[in-house]
């Protein structure tokens, strides 16, 4: 069975506390703690010690996703003084500016692919070129950004198969045009279950759906089922 | 390939005047518009290319243009809804081929895709006297030379692609391996990789390994090169035409004893016979596919 969980973000974005006690009720196995605003950073760091995270196997930190060239290296420095180091930590290609900052992070730092808007990390070729500037760095593979950018489902499988062995979480939710993350629909499932065995079981799954709280638990049965191995 | 704006995503009320904005910078630098049956020089959704595979809905036009984008398009910009579309047309055709995953035949040719090559093929060889009888005005030989070479190549490059699913491995094993578990992305991920490269490289590569058949495949290239050298020659003739213009205006009936059209005869002549000596013979694992595929 795999393990699955959600985005904070995805619960209540830019609302960290509202989310984790809407995700408490959950009971799931796996957590991303989400700063998609710079503003979040901060706040989200000091946090940390006085927030019980216990009920989660695994918890994973996503970096602030649009931030100027002028703050990267504060942002390097506050997610590695501040994430505990066997957390992964999400970050968005096309936020590099200084490849050299992050390549203290080795393994934990997991590099996204994209959506389509994205003018990098959307595409095996596009991942190559950025996982040899970063060569240690692992893969936070996002089905939902996958798919949009091909929905036959090619460009996945190309992901999955050249980085296999970076693979450290997956991101799975509905991409729609605007690239906002919708629930999962059916062809979104029929789509992801195409490429399902490619995922080993351990992966973690987090999902990025943005649902209300009543919708949660349904979400993470579809993401389970998107994401069987017995189809 | 020139002549199609892509709807990508949301479509706008302004797509119809990107196609017109094509249209009208074309002319500003003074270059032909694309084709004169309406199936290029406007946009198309890629809706109809993927999901409009046979049937009545599946028009000459939305065929042209299916195949032509498999076999010989390339992508001006950004490349990534060009290769989404090729990516879910292969999609198609290779998902739904049961015999390709599930048949008893060892071969593993998409026959669905080898079938609308051939069938593309075969309706360009139709057209072709669809136009004789619409445009009087000229252009028979023009596109009779084209016919039984750019157009023919064309078939050989598709025909080729699909041959690949099957030739490119080292042994049968490696093949059935392969083909286990119904891999359709990765067969995707190898026609792309063939298709990739223009259609002469196509053919060079899948005929490389024939050494015993050299001279064939010599005859074969040197006929394409002179046909290619006589549509790009700058060199007047007599009558003040070069051998293109000359080939497009020459009317029917004064073909025979016409030293152009018969150089061009002779290179299209050539040509054939060395396709002949390649694909029709039980001698190559190609000649093999050709019979097996090909003809029934």
């Amino acid at each position: 069975m795999r393990k699955v969980g959600f985005s904070s973000g995805a619960i209540a974005y830019g609302d960290f506390m509202g989310a984790l006690s809407m995700l408490h009720k959950a009971q799931l196995q796996c957590l991303e703690l989400s700063a998609l605003r710079i503003s979040e950073l901060e706040p989200l760091l000091a946090a940390l010690p006085q927030i019980d995270l216990s009920a989660y196997s695994y918890i994973s930190f996503h970096a602030p996703s649009s931030f100027p060239k002028e703050m990267e290296a504060w942002v390097a420095d506050m997610l590695y003084r501040g994430v505990p180091e066997e957390w992964p930590i999400i970050l968005h290609p096309d936020t590099i500016f200084d490849f050299s900052l992050w390549t203290r992070f080795g393994r934990r730092v997991a590099i996204e692919n994209m959506d389509r808007r994205k003018p990098v990390g959307r595409t095996a070729y596009e991942l190559q070129k950025l996982f040899t500037l970063l060569p240690s760095a692992s893969l936070c593979f996002d089905v939902g950004h996958a798919r949009q950018c091909d929905p036959s489902m090619t460009e996945a499988f190309l992901i999955l198969s050249r980085f296999a062995h970076k693979l450290v979480q997956v991101h799975i939710s509905e991409v729609n045009s605007a690239s906002q993350h919708d629930p999962i629909s059916h062809g979104a499932m029929l789509a992801f279950r195409q490429i399902a065995a490619m995922i080993p079981e351990w992966i973690p799954v987090i999902i990025e759906s943005r649902v209300t709280s009543t919708r949660i638990q349904d979400e993470a049965g579809r993401a389970l089922e998107a994401l069987s191995l017995n189809h | 390939m020139i002549g199609l704006s892509w709807l990508d995503g949301i479509s706008r009320p302004q797509d119809e005047q990107l196609a017109r904005d094509i249209r009208q910078a074309l002319d500003q630098i003074k270059k032909k518009q694309p084709g004169r049956e309406g199936v290029f020089g406007t946009f198309v959704s890629s809706h109809d290319l993927i999901h409009r595979i046979g049937g009545e809905t599946d028009t000459n036009a939305n065929t042209t243009r299916r195949i032509l984008l498999l076999l010989e398009s390339i992508a001006i910009g950004r490349p990534d809804a060009h290769g989404r579309v090729l990516n879910n047309i292969l999609y198609r055709y290779l998902e739904e081929d049961r015999g390709l995953w599930f048949g008893s035949n060892q071969s593993k040719v998409p026959r669905f895709l080898f079938n609308d090559v051939a069938r593309y093929w075969r309706t360009m060889a139709v057209d072709f006297a669809y136009k004789q009888r619409t445009r009087p005005d000229g252009g028979f030989l023009l596109r009779n030379t084209k016919l039984r070479m750019s157009r023919k190549l064309l078939f050989l490059t598709g025909m080729l692609t699909c041959f690949d699913c099957h030739t490119r491995f080292e042994d049968p094993s490696q093949r059935r391996d392969f083909y286990r578990g119904k891999p359709v992305e990765a067969v995707i991920d190898r026609l792309r990789e063939v298709l990739n490269q223009p259609p002469l490289e196509i053919l060079a590569s899948s005929l490389l390994k024939y050494e015993s058949f050299d001279g064939s495949i010599k005859k074969l290239f040197t006929a394409y090169d002179e046909f290619v050298g006589m549509l790009a020659d700058d060199t007047l003739l007599p009558n003040g035409l070069t051998k293109r213009k000359h080939l497009d205006t020459l009317p029917a009936e004064d073909i025979e004893g016409d030293d152009v059209a018969s150089d061009a005869r002779n290179i299209s002549h050539r040509f054939r016979d060395a396709i002949s000596e390649l694909f029709l013979t039980k001698d190559t694992e190609l000649g093999r596919l050709t019979l097996e595929y090909g003809v029934f």
